[in-house]
């Protein structure tokens, strides 16, 4: 087991290192430059002074060599935006991504496990039907449009939602004003998601219910309730929970048009913005930041695996 | 379950509907695009320049006409040789720590301003000044290195005062704490709170100098969407936004709404790179200005929210815009005849060669996102492929533009703007050789023209160079000037006390800004 974590621990840093190297040459090779630097009124010698400033008048190899240094050091460096240090301005964005992104994945599990065993043990019927419909116009539609769509209805016209931010700005703050906030956002971001996760849990609800345990099960007189919980749903959730992992980054990515368009204060949006704006440092830190977490929630569900299911073994991974 | 979800949400919408009605009436709400750097003097973008009007006054500001008039000074005498400014400055002013305001602080500010290394925007502005040196603790005296007619204006610009005694010898760029989080200002407004990524709340500051503000507080709220901005003025949770006109659809038809026009400061062109052969002769650059059907783009893009231009001085400077002269036309003949002079005659197929056979094909750089400009640009490249040229149209992010291709010489034609103080100084965008110079223009008239109106302070006489400067633009056309714009600032109905001035300009004016109780 130790041998087991010691080796996808090191994996992880090697990946980290891979995909931050990537994004390295990836953000430099991109048009433009720091936005700090865009300004069309700045002369050559103010341009200098912030370039010097940035540490960006050095070569390429000596920005990344700096870069990996410091980060080993375990300092991220200072947004060139922003002007804190990204591992400040990361602290007070990531609590609105895990808070939104979290209640969007917990929100898509719950009714993607419940609708799709539901349709799963009634194939054909009209409700099956018309959540094979939903959950095909739930993928096919963009979140922006839907989002604005929403904001449209619920915040302009009945005025029952509020159109954006994660609290009402000077008012107390309360639960009922949190949740509130949260609605909308979490619908949209968890509309996909929650499409695409209900059509596997359907299907493969539906093939353990024709295995042959199943029916052995079946024929010992089990509940049709326990059957489908504890027979059924637990053999399905293999391939769903391969795709909850596999779902994080687009999560995060997926955060950044929802918390743009409801204005919620996450990293999402933070890196859209530092990506934009070519703050280097800052893009560099979340990437880095989003990584480490797919790492790790990478790990986890090779765990959660081995529990659903008794005949994998973690050292034979 | 389900009768309970519907209890949970119906409390919710009974809850969380809109602002609280008790918060109505005393809290104003605008919006940013990004969390903001809160001091004037290194805050690089216009969303930070905002919200710094409100915290940071300036010696002087500008009044409904754009003229100075006193804020932090109260008076001020400039030297017969205009090389000295002396400002007496208002007393008993208190930063918003408790601490007193003095000339040690516009000292500091200044000295930070002209300090390459202190991470300032504001150096270019004013280049002119050679020193500032505090004469006792209520007057300061400015030393300029010639005589310079923009320096006031320049002065109720952007030039907040910030208070020295909080930075203790700290870089401004590494006081994080007070440009992130607790500013000290001495402005109507000052800030309570402010919650990254989501929004600035600033309150009443009680001790102000001028008239008590209205408000309770002023809210800036980070939303970075401009549609979404529009549906939240609509929802209530905005007061006031800047629109573009592709917005005023939306927004015609909700009573609660009312749109207002204002002057900018600001000229849209088409910057010809007069390092290419290709838009050397002032002739071709004539030709090209005749060239475009800027009616159709005014009525067309800004539906009719702007207007003619006559030159790169706009019509919001008042007496500075020539206004006997006659207004830029659209006359496709005299394009085609001014070309013909220039040796560019169309061939059989239509399309203008010159002598070698060579055709007229440039890229047209314009910035991506922005509906009108890019509206604008497709105007203009469809009116020039009328006349025979061959024009690509090249959409870029604007910073990759700017850096890529503007700052660096390396483009053939974008279509870009200048928002400039209130102003007519256009020294460092037209005169031979200066960095903001990006079309590279060359014109030893215009360079005496803008001298003269940049080192004259009798307005008579200023007003007379620039005038001359604006007949000299039509007969060797610096850029191709498409429209000035109207900013259009749309509130909600109830909100009261707005100056007639742009935003940017309003904002120095916040203890003013109310909203009406009797709805």
């Amino acid at each position: 087991m130790a041998r087991y974590f010691a080796r996808r621990l090191l994996h992880a840093l090697t990946t980290l290192f891979l995909v931050c190297t990537a994004t390295f040459a990836i953000i430099h090779a991109a048009p433009g430059g720091p936005s700090v630097l865009a300004d069309p009124k700045l002369t050559a010698t103010e341009r200098q002074a912030i370039e010097r400033r940035l540490g960006i008048d050095r070569p390429l190899g000596e920005q990344y060599a700096r870069w990996i240094g410091s980060v080993a050091r375990g300092d991220l460096g200072n947004s060139f935006l922003y002007q804190v240090p990204n591992v400040q301005a990361i602290r007070e964005r990531l609590p609105g991504t895990l808070l939104l992104a979290g209640t969007a994945l917990l929100a898509a599990i719950v009714i993607a496990l419940t609708l799709g065993t539901y349709c799963a043990a009634r194939p054909g019927s009209v409700a099956d039907h018309a959540v094979t419909v939903l959950a095909s116009a739930a993928m096919a539609i963009p979140a922006f449009w839907l989002a604005m769509v929403l904001i449209l209805l619920f915040a302009v016209t009945w005025g029952v939602l509020p159109a954006g931010g994660n609290i009402t700005v000077g008012g107390t703050g309360s639960l009922g004003d949190r949740l509130a906030h949260l609605i909308l956002p979490v619908t949209v971001l968890s509309a996909a998601l929650t499409a695409e996760l209900l059509r596997y849990a359907r299907s493969s609800t539906r093939s353990a219910l024709l295995q042959p345990f199943v029916r052995v099960a079946q024929a010992k007189g089990v509940s049709k309730t326990r059957l489908r919980r504890r027979h059924a749903l637990r053999n399905a959730l293999i391939p769903v929970v391969t795709l909850i992992g596999l779902q994080l980054p687009r999560l995060v990515g997926g955060a950044a048009v929802t918390e743009t368009v409801f204005s919620w204060p996450g990293m999402g949006r933070l890196g859209v913005e530092a990506a934009l704006s070519r703050d280097y440092p800052l893009v560099l830190a979340i990437t880095l930041v989003i990584s480490a977490a797919v790492a790790v929630v990478t790990l986890l569900v090779d765990i959660i695996y081995v529990w659903l299911d008794p005949r994998i073994r973690l050292a034979r991974t | 379950m389900k009768r309970g979800l519907v209890t949970v949400v119906g409390a919710l919408a009974l809850g969380c509907a809109g602002a609280d009605p008790r918060e109505r009436g005393t809290t104003l709400s605008l919006p940013l695009i990004n969390d903001p750097i809160l001091n004037p003097v290194i805050a690089p973008d216009i969303g930070s320049i905002m919200i710094n009007k409100v915290i940071f006054p300036g010696l002087v500001r500008p009044d409904e006409q754009l003229r100075p008039t006193p804020d932090l000074a109260l008076s001020w005498a400039a030297s017969d040789d205009g090389l000295t400014y002396t400002f007496t400055l208002r007393p008993g002013v208190q930063w918003h720590d408790g601490q007193p305001f003095s000339a040690h602080d516009v000292k500091f500010t200044f000295d930070q301003i002209l300090d390459v290394h202190s991470g300032s925007r504001q150096r270019s502005d004013f280049a002119a000044v050679a020193g500032v040196d505090v004469v006792d603790s209520l007057t300061v005296r400015f030393r300029l290195r010639a005589p310079f007619a923009p320096f006031l204006s320049l002065l109720g610009y952007n030039a907040g005062i910030i208070p020295a005694h909080v930075f203790k010898g700290r870089r401004l760029t590494d006081a994080i704490d007070f440009s992130r989080a607790r500013p000290v200002g001495t402005g109507p407004f000052q800030v309570a709170d402010t919650r990254p990524g989501s929004a600035i709340i600033l309150e009443r500051n009680p001790a102000y100098y001028g008239t008590p503000p209205k408000l309770e507080r002023m809210v800036f709220k980070i939303v970075p969407d401009v549609n979404v901005q529009v549906a939240q003025l609509r929802a209530g949770e905005l007061d006031v936004i800047l629109i573009e006109p592709a917005n005023l659809a939306s927004l015609e038809r909700d009573a609660a709404i009312v749109v207002r026009e204002a002057p900018i400061v600001q000229h849209y062109y088409v910057g010809f790179n007069q390092r290419h052969a290709l838009f050397a002769s002032p002739v071709v650059r004539r030709a090209l200005g005749y060239a475009v059907n800027r009616a159709a783009i005014i009525a067309g893009v800004l539906k009719g929210h702007g207007d003619a231009p006559v030159g790169t001085i706009p019509l919001a400077l008042g007496d500075y815009f020539a206004d006997s002269l006659k207004r830029l036309r659209y006359d496709r003949d005299s394009a085609r005849v001014l070309l013909a002079q220039a040796g560019w005659r169309p061939g059989t197929d239509g399309r203008l060669r010159n002598a070698s056979g060579s055709s007229f094909r440039f890229d047209l750089f314009v910035d991506k996102g922005n509906p009108t400009r890019e509206q604008a640009a497709l105007a203009v490249q469809h009116d020039l492929q009328a006349l025979g040229m061959d024009v690509s149209l090249r959409m870029l992010e604007f910073a990759a533009l700017v850096r890529d291709h503007l700052l660096t010489g390396k483009f053939d034609a974008s279509l870009i703007w200048w928002t400039t103080p209130p102003d007519p100084d256009q020294w460092a965008f037209y005169a031979t050789g200066q960095d903001n110079n990006h079309v590279a223009y060359r014109s030893a008239r215009a360079d005496s023209l803008l001298a003269l109106g940049r080192a004259t302070s009798d307005v008579v006489r200023r007003r007379a160079a620039y005038h001359a400067f604006q007949a000299h633009e039509l007969e060797d056309p610096p850029v191709l000037v498409l429209f000035y714009p109207r900013e259009l600032l749309a509130m909600r109905a109830d909100v009261d006390g707005f100056p007639r001035l742009g935003l940017r300009d309003a904002l120095r004016h916040s203890e003013r800004f109310g909203i009406a109780q009797d709805r």
